[in-house]
């Protein structure tokens, strides 16, 4: 069935679509918004219709990117705490329950960023010269945290190609009066012998502790590993993929080659095929550690972040399989 | 009065990039060099032309090997006709023939190397190659001629933007095409068969500078255990690398990365754009030249070869020296 949602969310979920709306943590807190407002707006009379509708709203939020977990696991943050209790609610207390959490998710997240920072920021020393990559909150926070505690740091921005989220970052540095400095994605070997340390942000992390990052990731990770330069990632509990400790593959999306190019160019060379990966798999190995708003971890403990986190998931993905497992056995 | 700004266009095309090519760019600087020589009646006026215009070529594009080993050649061409008392019509013919045979010499270098890099290609080969490149082409070419069908995968080659000047080029010729952002590489080289370059020039320990990019695309391939080929004659070694010199690697203007107005709005931030980077040997499975494929680290037994041990090369500008006092 087809519901009506107000105009606000069906924007907010554009907007995470065209990427207007980036970064994993920004999703994730656009999309819970989105749920609550949604409840809000809800105009029916009926607790189950309402969790209905709430089901088709968040469907509709997770078809708008692929990749980046955090947007299914904020979604679920809410939507899992309304599943489990719907059968209690007046309808009332069901809108209630979505704005409280939505809320509380929010809070979560902003707080995870800012203690990433401070956990991080202990890996700086003054004098580093530190590398990132696109433009991620996590990061930025662990950069930015470590300059306001007075370290002396200069930083390599990536500018990002093909949106060039990098010059934001710049911006965002330059600001805070960083020393910084912008390089073309293809000179990230050339300068990662001045670099002490590379900082990257997540948009999801893998059972195996690989790292699902902006395309790009995984090249200036090898080029560090390359180079014996440590790498770290930051990134909240709430960017690890449950689906993947039940084997599924993390989706890269391709997205459109007018990113790359313009439209022109596309009609006067229709030979040419233009293909914009989003993003890429860091393998564990060449991670030194994820830094998580719950402590540093060696990306090969990711399992533990999962389980610890996301034990109600889990669970309920296990029994799922289970079941359809038990059911072609017999 | 036109020749001199067109010098300084030609100066400002090989510092910024856009003439990118390294055979191009010593194509251009050597009939720059000749048309000048062509109008000079006079010996003073002859070593004058060389003494204004070729530090400045060389100071332009100090990587470019090719240019580099050509000029010199010129000078010291210039310096023995000299010394040889020869009047100022034979040095002119002198140097105007000696260019002409370098110009020929390269080209039939190039389809010398298309020849022998055309047999590593194999028919349905995805090969992945940086940048605008002559001799790249030519190899590509024969390859197709010879019934191979391969498709090529290019990165756009930032900030210049030549692999997708390579592309066109390609996709003019027929060759399927697909472009990426140049960070797309390692997640590519998965689909790739054969990695295959060009080179600006190659260091006494084999070691290869390139189009900026190209290090990490060698590093990408070596993770992946994909075979990386260097086509490159062996006028491209740079000979005062093996005196100990290193190859000065040029970085362009920030303007190339984005606008001087965009880099305003930015506030207090810094730009770098190297124009080059060095591949070191270990990650080149072969350098395939005029005289054959062979081994990165086997270029001083080459050099040996062709210029005799050690290689006797004075620097250009003590080369310029030496004309000002004949």
């Amino acid at each position: 069935m087809n519901y009506k949602l107000p105009k606000e969310v069906l924007e907010i979920a554009e907007g995470i679509r065209s990427m207007k709306i980036r970064g994993a943590g920004r999703i994730a807190r656009a999309a819970v918004k989105a749920l609550k407002i949604a409840a809000l707006g809800y105009r029916g009379s009926n607790v189950k219709d309402f969790y209905d509708y709430m089901m088709y709203a968040s469907k509709l939020l997770l078809a708008t990117r692929p990749t980046a977990v955090s947007l299914p696991n904020a979604v679920a943050y809410v939507m899992s705490r309304l599943s489990r209790n719907i059968e209690a609610f007046s309808l009332n207390e069901a809108v209630d329950s979505v704005v409280k959490w939505s809320d509380e998710f929010i809070e979560y997240s902003l707080k995870a960023t800012q203690l990433i920072g401070e956990i991080g920021e202990g890996r700086i020393k003054s004098g580093n010269i530190v590398l990132t990559h696109c433009n991620s909150s996590a990061a930025l926070s662990v950069i930015i945290t470590a300059h306001r505690k007075g370290k002396d740091i200069r930083v390599y921005a990536c500018e990002t190609r093909p949106k060039f989220q990098g010059k934001i970052t710049a911006k965002t540095l330059a600001k805070e009066g960083i020393d910084v400095t912008l390089i073309p994605d293809s000179a990230v070997r050339f300068f990662m012998k001045d670099v002490d340390l590379v900082i990257v942000g997540a948009d999801t992390v893998a059972a195996n502790g690989a790292v699902v990052n902006k395309i790009g990731t995984s090249m200036i990770a090898l080029a560090a590993h390359e180079a014996r330069v440590r790498v770290f990632v930051a990134a909240e509990t709430y960017k690890f993929s449950p689906a993947t400790v039940i084997g599924e593959l993390v989706t890269i999306e391709e997205r459109p080659p007018t990113e790359v190019v313009d439209k022109d160019f596309l009609r006067r060379y229709p030979g040419i095929k233009v293909r914009n990966p989003a993003f890429d798999v860091t393998p564990p190995e060449y991670i030194d550690a994820i830094i998580t708003e719950k402590g540093v971890i060696s990306p090969h403990a990711a399992i533990l972040v999962l389980r610890e986190e996301f034990a109600w998931t889990l669970e309920e993905r296990m029994k799922k399989l289970k079941l359809t497992l038990n059911y072609e056995i017999e | 009065m036109r020749e001199y700004e067109d010098f300084h266009k030609l100066i400002g095309d090989l510092r910024d990039g856009r003439i990118f090519g390294s055979t191009e760019a010593a194509e251009k600087a050597l009939t720059f060099i000749k048309e000048q020589v062509g109008l000079c009646s006079s010996l003073n006026e002859i070593k004058n032309t060389l003494i204004e215009y070729v530090p400045p070529l060389v100071k332009a594009r100090p990587t470019s090997a090719l240019t580099v080993n050509c000029l010199r050649e010129i000078v010291e061409l210039t310096i023995d006709c000299i010394k040889r008392k020869m009047d100022a019509q034979k040095v002119k013919e002198n140097i105007c023939s000696k260019i002409d045979e370098m110009l020929r010499k390269a080209h039939e270098s190039v389809k010398m190397i298309a020849g022998i890099g055309a047999k590593r290609i194999k028919d349905g080969d995805t090969i992945l190659t940086n940048t605008y490149s002559y001799t790249v082409l030519n190899v590509l070419e024969k390859a197709r001629d010879e019934g191979k069908k391969i498709s090529i995968f290019i990165p756009e080659s930032r900030p210049g933007g030549e692999g997708i000047d390579m592309a066109v080029e390609l996709y003019k010729r027929g060759f399927p095409v697909t472009l990426f952002v140049d960070s797309a590489v390692r997640y590519m080289m998965k689909e790739v068969d054969l990695v295959l370059i060009g080179a600006e020039a190659i260091a006494a320990n084999g070691a290869v500078v390139n189009k900026i990019g190209t290090s990490m695309i060698a590093l990408a391939a070596h993770e992946a255990r994909v075979r990386v080929f260097v086509a490159a004659g062996t006028y491209k070694f740079s000979l005062e690398t093996f005196l100990g010199e290193i190859v000065e690697l040029t970085y362009r203007r920030p303007e190339v990365l984005l606008s001087s107005h965009e880099l305003r709005a930015l506030g207090n931030v810094k730009v770098l754009c190297p124009a080059f980077d060095v591949t070191p040997p270990e990650y080149i499975d072969a350098i395939i030249t005029e005289r054959g494929v062979f081994a990165p680290q086997a270029v001083p037994l080459i050099v040996r070869e062709i210029f005799g041990w050690p290689p006797l090369v004075k620097d250009i500008s003590v080369l310029i020296e030496e004309l000002k006092r004949c």
